[in-house]
């Protein structure tokens, strides 16, 4: 039998939705048949499934959607790791197709699933992607090694549509090569990326941060709140490294500052903060 | 930023400064007043969300337990729904579509929670930097790392913090209840046998998600990229939203998350574990959809003290048997530790939210509990996802030795959305 037919047999053997499309009647012996039978089929049948799959609403795809993703996770709970590798590698590989954004999306998610550092170079050109940069990022910060760099490399290329996308997840990885970048971003036109550069130093921790930091929480309304937790947590980190002078400088300004009645759990929380520091 | 809809009012905009004051501030000591509730007990109120569960809780939480409150401000990110609040609730209240622009109100005291669980914590967590005290409908979170943002959010702003489930008031009224939590919180009890089941109530066929879902045009009056918030945003489809959002792992859990909230709340009081999480867990169920919550059987959960609990569907699959239900009884201790504990205090009586709110202590269902609940409903969930065993660190709170079972632990959140 033809590599095709087979895989055309399994999927054609895997249970389908019911009436309401829902898989509330799945037989689950048919389905823990069939995934290791599409495994052994190796990388052959994966590009099989990933063939298989069209755009949102433009076609019947539920059973090649439902394997890729229950084989992606069957081999990241094998001991050997070699065939999550290979899937990672055949799906990663596949992103280079010319295949419509929502199914790109989806191999990319399988990613999230079943990837590891070997699918990151593939997934990184998408940072640029207006359509897909968004699960490429967090795609990325899921799978941890190499995403720093990829979103580093990043920064400096994408258009103005990715920029939050990448400001924010530099932040989320906590990557401490891009501090510089970060402080410029404090300074954006874009409310969203200065908020997200905040965020980003503060869980880095940096103390050139807090000068700025302390600036952005004059802002009002969501803006002072954002900034406000953001030294806060600059604060935190810093008490935690050991700089006190500057942690405590960021809370007797939010202590000494807060005279709102409104704020009165800002300066409380800035209070406590002090006295735990002390 | 793109701003929600401002204030909008059905009161007619009069004009001039004090006017647009009246309209927008209503100070607590006017909410009061000869023969009305005390003023210290009128909470002013903002609702996010208005579908379903819109306004239950406050009822619940605040007029159920002896407070009045004035619903000042409603949002919703359909704006059908909001114009249908605003009704509900009033000339005064102001409708908003945007959820930040709520929290900016320096006038409210208490922010209830009602979106699909996808944005539950956002925005607890907001409202409490905010100054605001929340009530959260159930389950707490959509995933494990947000009830840990949630509950550092509580603490370092002194906000008070309640769940919309409140099993555990009822569970501390037995004195039976109250003499196991002390057993188990005695430390006194080196191996736990106790086995609790909770068998059946979770609708688990009704609770599947659809796998072949077709996009369609978003109604007008919704915002969908909102709705979305830190999810993916996927094609709309009219079954990801309102009572459906349910069976969808994008936005929730499937009744597992949904459900389980209710029935974990009393055990994990009574059981004395709100401050920790079980170290091991095991799902029997077929393997899942990415995007569409389906069947499970059961959820075999251990804590690292011995005990086990078990969630079973009892709609599915062979039934649960590997253990047989059994109590913790008090003859489970030696004599002198039991005549211990017989003599320790009582816990102390869980607070009402209006309680919390005047002592500023914690309420009942505070953060770190409710966190602590739907951990054991999304520890459940990554298990019957990822289909092995998982194992758990209640203190790192992490999933041991599974990488790829751990990146459902803190999932990462779309722009500009982050804990």
């Amino acid at each position: 039998m033809a590599e095709t037919d087979k895989l055309k047999a399994i999927l054609d053997a895997l249970p389908g939705p019911n009436a309401q499309g829902t898989f509330a009647d799945l037989d689950k012996d048919k389905v823990e048949w069939a995934i290791p039978e599409i495994a052994k089929g190796g990388a052959a049948f994966v590009v099989g499934l990933v063939e298989r799959l069209v755009e949102p609403g433009k076609g019947d795809d539920v059973k090649a959607h439902y394997a890729l993703h229950a084989l992606a996770v069957h081999l990241s709970g094998l001991e050997d790791d070699k065939p999550r590798a290979e899937f990672a590698r055949t799906v990663a590989a596949q992103l280079a197709g010319d295949r419509p954004p929502g199914v790109k999306q989806y191999l990319i998610q399988q990613l999230q699933v079943a990837g590891g550092a070997e699918a990151v170079a593939a997934i990184a050109p998408f940072l640029a992607d207006e359509s897909l940069c968004e699960t490429a990022a967090l795609v990325l910060v899921a799978i941890g090694q190499g995403a720093a760099e990829a979103l580093r490399a990043a920064l400096p290329k994408v258009p103005p549509a990715c920029r939050l996308v990448i400001v924010q997840n530099l932040g989320a990885v906590r990557d401490a090569a891009s501090v510089d970048a970060l402080r410029q971003a404090l300074a954006d036109a874009d409310a969203q990326v200065r908020l997200a550069a905040a965020w980003g130093l503060a869980r880095l921790a940096d103390p050139g941060a807090v000068e700025p930091l302390l600036k952005a929480a004059d802002a009002e309304g969501w803006e002072r709140f954002r900034a406000t937790e953001a030294c806060l947590t600059l604060a935190e980190g810093l008490l935690a490294a050991g700089k006190k002078a500057e942690a405590t400088k960021v809370l007797t300004h939010l202590r000494d500052t807060r005279t709102d009645p409104a704020e009165r759990h800002v300066r409380e929380a800035a209070e406590r903060a002090l006295v735990a520091g002390t | 930023m793109a701003r929600g809809t401002r204030g909008i009012t059905r009161r007619a905009f009069l004009g001039g400064a004090a006017a647009a004051a009246g309209l927008l501030i209503v100070p607590r000591h006017v909410l009061g007043g000869p023969g009305q509730t005390p003023p210290s007990e009128t909470f002013a109120v903002g609702l996010v969300g208005c579908g379903g569960q819109g306004g239950e809780d406050v009822d619940t939480y605040i007029r159920g337990d002896g407070a009045a409150h004035k619903m000042l401000a409603v949002c919703d990110v359909d704006r059908g729904r909001m114009e249908a609040a605003m009704r509900k609730f009033g000339e005064t209240c102001q409708g908003y579509a945007d959820f930040r622009r709520l929290v900016e109100r320096k006038d409210l005291d208490v922010v209830s929670v009602a979106t699909p669980p996808h944005w539950h914590a956002l925005i607890s967590i907001a409202a409490m930097q905010a100054g605001k005290d929340v009530l959260c409908e159930k389950p707490m979170t959509k995933f494990i790392a947000e009830g840990r943002a949630v509950a550092n959010a509580a603490k370092r702003y002194g906000r008070v913090f309640q769940i919309g489930t409140a099993g555990r008031f009822g569970a501390q009224k037995s004195p039976r209840s109250r003499l196991i939590h002390k057993i188990l919180r005695s430390g006194l009890l080196k191996d736990c046998r106790g086995v609790w089941i909770h068998r059946g109530g979770f609708n688990v066929r009704g609770y599947c998600g659809r796998v072949n879902l077709a996009p369609e045009p978003v109604p007008a009056n919704l915002d969908w990229n909102m709705y979305c918030g830190p999810a993916p945003l996927r094609p709309y489809s009219s079954h990801r939203f309102g009572w459906s959002h349910r069976y969808y792992w994008d936005y929730e859990g499937g009744g597992l998350a949904d459900l389980g909230h209710h029935y974990m709340d009393p055990f994990q009081w009574v059981y004395g574990k709100d401050d920790t999480s079980p170290v091991e867990v095991e799902a029997y169920a077929p393997p899942a959809h990415p995007e569409a919550c389906g069947l499970w059987g059961w959820v075999e959960l251990r804590y690292a003290d011995g005990l086990t609990l078990v969630l079973d569907g009892a709609e599915w699959g062979k039934p649960y048997d590997r253990k047989a239900p059994r109590h913790v009884e008090p003859t489970d201790l030696a004599p002198e530790d039991l005549k211990k504990v017989e003599a320790m205090p009582d816990p102390e009586p869980l607070l009402t939210f209006p309680e919390a709110v005047r002592s500023r202590k914690q309420a009942g269902g505070h953060a770190e509990a409710s966190h602590r609940v739907a951990t054991i409903l999304h520890l459940s969930n990554i298990a019957i996802r990822m289909g092995r065993k998982i194992r758990y660190d209640p203190v790192k709170e992490q999933i041991v030795g599974d990488e790829e079972a751990n990146r459902l632990v803190n999932q990462p959140m779309r722009a500009p959305w982050h804990l």
